[in-house]
């Protein structure tokens, strides 16, 4: 089965630099791979059995990233950047998928890191999509696909073309070493503008940063234990959680 | 979520895909209106979604809300594209000024809001505080039955373990500060004075098998409500704190002062868990 893994397309919010004046900023933060990242490159492998997987990314870190996990071959969008208004990076990977007509899968981290990104991706490409995803595999009706809501796991049959939001259970295991990466960087890159593509600027523009106006927690010295408790469970009292 | 949506004026309509009983839900809030589309007990809500685009064109809404659930977020995504709309994650409040909806998201892990202008509709992942908005007569209900889509639930298993940690009101979570499991015995006896469930961070589970994976809360396992949720030796990490959000209560204990639970929680200690821990079970008793 023919599969896609869109991977290394949003910013880690550690990254963020907040500034005395209450502005934040990005600069030099490069574009990184999710903790649902290597889970959704696990699902398109599981996937595509023997065929080759496209991998597809934006921006200018480096690319071998999923090239070094299995993915054949790598369509990078060099010259564009994860943004806060998530539409414009959802259509710049939707026609990075149309670029290979023959692709039926298309699977991404589902991360918490920007979940716009996720449901921008498959407003764009129109295809019907599951989100929380763990495992999928090939099956007589198209896929057979199990996700995690809340305490339940669902299984469930669904037909392709599909889009996979992959949620990650437990972290990679066995990444790839520096010999697989020297390798992956040797295989086929296709380098895109993001003029090439043609899709509209977002209208949307941020207009100011701000602090919260939530209060702020009460925080007790711990220096002495016993004290400390006394205080906290007499607060925990007087608001009704004891 | 349908404050903030009042904030904008204008009709607030709920779009909802799922059993009959959620639409009950829904009629005991106060919508104007509700849609709902009543899905087949064997298709997920997913099915609905090209439906609900299609729809939003008709209503042509200024502003499309979705909490961060999967089957909402997916939904929302197509009606987003449907609309043209800008798209936003991590939403706290909507306002208009000047023409334009502002939205306001947290970024920088919740330090900072950042306002954006959308000049069009906007669509939303809300992430804010929920209030209580009971309705004060039942909103009109249209009810459209959805017996068949391209994907179907073929099997649902329920996790025989871990599920009294949902139901808990009162939940005490371990992260990496705990050390080692021989600590958990320290943690086990403030749950017993507190009749609390355990819950953990994902790397507690995954990297030291402290604990197993039905104790992990957050975003990617359990999400829990409880009323009082204890979080001791814990960072803060978006993930953990995406499953603990709605939590009444939140207590932090942790000894790094600028740890990032403490922007997260009501009350907070700057101590060493392996001392207030057990200061607080004798406190308790």
């Amino acid at each position: 089965m023919k599969a896609a893994v869109v991977f290394k397309c949003t910013r880690n919010p550690v990254d963020a630099k907040v500034k005395l004046d209450g502005t934040v900023s990005w600069e030099g933060v490069k574009l990184a791979a999710t903790d649902d990242d290597p889970a959704a490159m696990q699902i398109a492998k599981a996937i595509a059995g023997s065929d080759e997987i496209i991998a597809i990314s934006i921006g200018d870190g480096d690319p071998a990233w999923a090239a070094a996990r299995g993915a054949a071959r790598t369509i990078l969008v060099a010259d564009a950047y994860a943004e806060a208004e998530a539409s414009r990076t959802g259509a710049l990977l939707a026609a990075c998928v149309r670029r290979a007509p023959e692709l039926e899968v298309v699977v991404l981290g589902d991360s918490s890191w920007d979940f716009a990104l996720v449901s921008a991706l498959i407003g764009q490409l129109g295809w019907p999509a599951l989100a929380g995803v763990t495992a999928a595999e090939p099956a007589p009706e198209g896929l057979k696909v199990t996700r995690k809501v809340g305490n339940i796991r669902q299984v469930l049959t669904v037909a392709v073309p599909v889009v996979l939001a992959a949620a990650a259970g437990e972290e990679e295991k066995n990444p790839p070493g520096m010999r697989d990466i020297l390798q992956a960087r040797k295989k086929p890159l296709e380098k895109l503008k993001a003029a090439d593509l043609d899709p509209a600027l977002s209208a949307a523009e941020t207009v100011g940063f701000r602090y919260p106006d939530t209060p702020s927690a009460r925080l007790i010295d711990g220096k002495d234990p016993q004290a400390a408790c006394v205080e906290l469970l007499a607060a925990l009292r007087a608001d009704g959680a004891l | 979520m349908l404050t903030t949506a009042r904030a904008l004026g204008g009709e607030v309509v709920a779009c909802v895909a799922g059993p009959a009983s959620l639409a009950e839900s829904m009629q005991a809030l106060s919508f104007d209106r509700i849609i709902h589309w009543q899905v087949a007990e064997d298709l997920p809500a997913e099915v609905c979604a090209a439906e609900i685009a299609a729809r939003a064109i008709r209503e042509a809404p200024q502003a499309v809300l979705a909490s961060d659930a999967a089957s909402a977020r997916v939904i929302l995504g197509q009606a987003a594209a449907a609309l043209k709309a800008a798209i936003v994650a991590s939403v706290r409040s909507l306002a208009r000024k000047d023409g334009r909806i502002i939205v306001s998201r947290a970024t920088a892990e919740g330090k900072v809001l950042e306002d954006i202008a959308v000049p069009g509709a906007a669509a939303v992942i809300y992430d804010g505080d929920d209030m209580d908005a009971p309705a004060a007569v039942t909103a009109a209900t249209e009810t459209i039955p959805v017996t068949s889509g391209q994907m179907k639930v073929v099997e649902t298993l329920a996790a025989a373990e871990g599920a009294g940690l949902l139901t808990a009101l009162r939940v005490i979570g371990v992260g990496m500060g705990l050390g080692s499991k021989e600590n958990l015995s320290a943690v086990e006896e403030l749950a017993t004075a507190l009749n609390a469930a355990i819950a953990c961070t994902l790397p507690v589970c995954n990297d030291m098998r402290w604990l197993a994976d039905h104790n992990v809360v957050g975003s990617s396992h359990s999400q829990i409500a409880p009323d009082l949720y204890i979080a001791a030796g814990i960072s803060g990490a978006p993930n953990h704190l995406s499953g603990v959000r709605d939590a009444k209560i939140t207590v932090a204990v942790n000894n790094d002062p600028e740890a990032r639970i403490f922007k997260f929680c009501d009350y907070g200690i700057v101590g060493d868990m392996h001392e207030i821990v057990p200061a607080l079970t004798a406190a308790l008793q």
